[in-house]
């Protein structure tokens, strides 16, 4: 790389961050804004309130969110991957799961909520992780069906040309081929659940930080609507950036 | 007369136009087989049809044994070390073991592969070293006749000379019947026993020549002459 280029790059980077901080900058001077009205708090009142949480009453909240999140994501995972795996081979199974996919990417997390609450009972555990399922569902798969047909034919026909076999071609190229996009779609998905879960939570009452905006809103209590909120953005944007962007990375050179 | 390990008859393939026309060539035990004509004339989907990789509209492919194949492109799977890429076709035939790694061993450092070489993931390789890794995956499952497209095309200088060696050695020590499609006279003409020349696309075979008792200066300027021929036929055409 020349000396300008890296030049240039730096500028490009450091114009890149800029505009990362002038983002943050940005939602805050709309929160301050919108406090000065007095309907919300603001940014000082939410951070003394936040200060104020005990970390025995953050810790479980949060980790039971991130318990619905990932188990339901898991959850969708592996129908995704047992759909995809058998649609790559059985048409019935591949019009059925595009299918499904459209009429559940078509419902709500809002209608998935009610629906499960109402038939498992505001005490079930299970409401805000069948929601996660069903609403990660369809990317999930969708993902999953590309990434099974994403193969190079080159290797196929390699591994082909040395006596693989069908069931040597699915595990020895098409699955680890599969690796990277799997890897982006469940970074997507499992931001996604993150965020979903909370609404499952906010109708039951087995507890999360969906639950704990809710109850605080139920209470009035606008800071402490701000403060869980702040937690679950915290939440959604650690997760992603300590682990699954690194993880999204070294699967993506997976293949280089 | 020396038997017929790959008997190539009358092959006619089309995909929207016709791209082999009438072609037959045979390759004799022990022998070095160059394949040459221009650029996209049609060689690669010659050399995939002797392989079994791809069926001719017309025509027959008799082989007088088992088939290897080394791609241009390597194809190597890129999450394997380059000991695992050429492993895999023992596996697939269910070796294990202590077998496998003798014969891994045996063909790899017969190709100039060392043990570090081995433990390397292709996109740590050198472009040579992955070549000879894929020859050392064809070479790996012990077959009679062996397919080498444009086995120098990528390689520099170095590398190219040091595969051309592990060929050598191989030919000398194994006889194994070969053949090339190159379009590198230079590399190619020093090591075939006898060429086939290819018309531009659709591709029919122009000439037959043998090389053999002539000097490489007299091999090149054999083969251009043909090569010179048919291209300034196609011009007039």
């Amino acid at each position: 790389m020349t000396q300008g280029n890296k030049g240039a790059d730096r500028v490009q980077g450091i114009a890149f961050r800029t505009g990362r901080i002038l983002a943050g900058l940005f939602v805050l001077a709309i929160w301050i804004s919108a406090s000065a009205t007095g309907m919300l708090p603001g940014p000082v009142e939410v951070l003394a309130y936040l200060l104020s949480m005990r970390l025995e009453e953050v810790v479980p909240q949060v980790l039971k969110t991130l318990y619905n999140s990932i188990t339901g994501f898991s959850l969708s995972f592996l129908a995704s991957m047992v759909l995809g795996l058998l649609s790559h081979k059985l048409p019935l199974i591949r019009g059925f799961s595009e299918a499904l996919s459209e009429i559940f990417n078509s419902t709500s997390a809002l209608v998935w909520s009610l629906v499960l609450v109402a038939t498992l009972g505001v005490l079930s555990p299970l409401p805000p992780i069948l929601v996660v399922a069903a609403v990660t569902l369809p990317h999930i798969l969708t993902a999953t069906v590309s990434a099974l047909s994403s193969a190079d034919p080159g290797l196929l026909e390699a591994v082909r040309s040395v006596g693989a076999r069908p069931s040597d071609e699915f595990f020895e190229v098409i699955l680890p081929s599969s690796v990277p996009l799997l890897a982006s779609a469940s970074r997507v998905g499992l931001g996604t659940a993150l965020r979903i879960s909370v609404v499952a939570e906010a109708f039951g009452s087995s507890g999360g930080v969906g639950y704990m905006i809710i109850r605080s809103y139920n209470l009035a209590d606008a800071s402490g609507v701000l403060a869980w909120s702040l937690v679950l953005i915290a939440l959604v944007l650690g997760l992603d950036q300590l682990v699954l962007k690194p993880l999204e990375r070294r699967a993506k050179r997976w293949l280089e | 007369m020396a038997r017929v390990m790959l008997d190539v008859s009358s092959i006619y393939k089309s995909f929207s136009e016709p791209v082999l026309v009438d072609i037959s060539l045979h390759l004799n035990r022990g022998e070095v087989l160059g394949v040459v004509g221009p650029n996209g004339c049609g060689k690669t989907t010659l050399l995939r049809i002797m392989a079994g990789l791809e069926s001719p509209d017309r025509g027959s492919v008799r082989r007088e044994g088992k088939v290897g194949i080394v791609f241009q492109e390597d194809r190597l799977l890129p999450w394997k070390t380059l000991w695992e890429n050429v492993a895999l076709g023992l596996k697939y035939h269910g070796m294990r073991g202590e077998e496998l790694a003798r014969r891994v061993r045996e063909y790899s450092s017969m190709v100039g592969l060392t043990d570090s070489d081995l433990s390397l993931h292709p996109r740590k390789a050198s472009g040579g070293t992955r070549r000879k890794a894929a020859l050392a995956r064809a070479l790996v499952l012990e077959p009679e006749i062996l397919l080498l497209d444009e086995p120098f095309t990528g390689l520099d200088v170095k590398a190219r000379a040091s595969l051309r060696e592990a060929l050598k050695w191989i030919w000398d020590e194994y006889g194994l019947s070969t053949v090339i499609v190159s379009h590198q006279l230079e590399e190619l003409l020093p090591l075939a026993d006898r060429v086939y020349v290819l018309t531009p696309k659709p591709a029919k075979v122009a000439e037959e020549i043998d090389l053999r008792g002539m000097d490489l200066e007299k091999r090149l300027e054999r083969v251009k002459e043909a090569l010179l021929h048919i291209l300034s036929r196609a011009g007039a055409d």
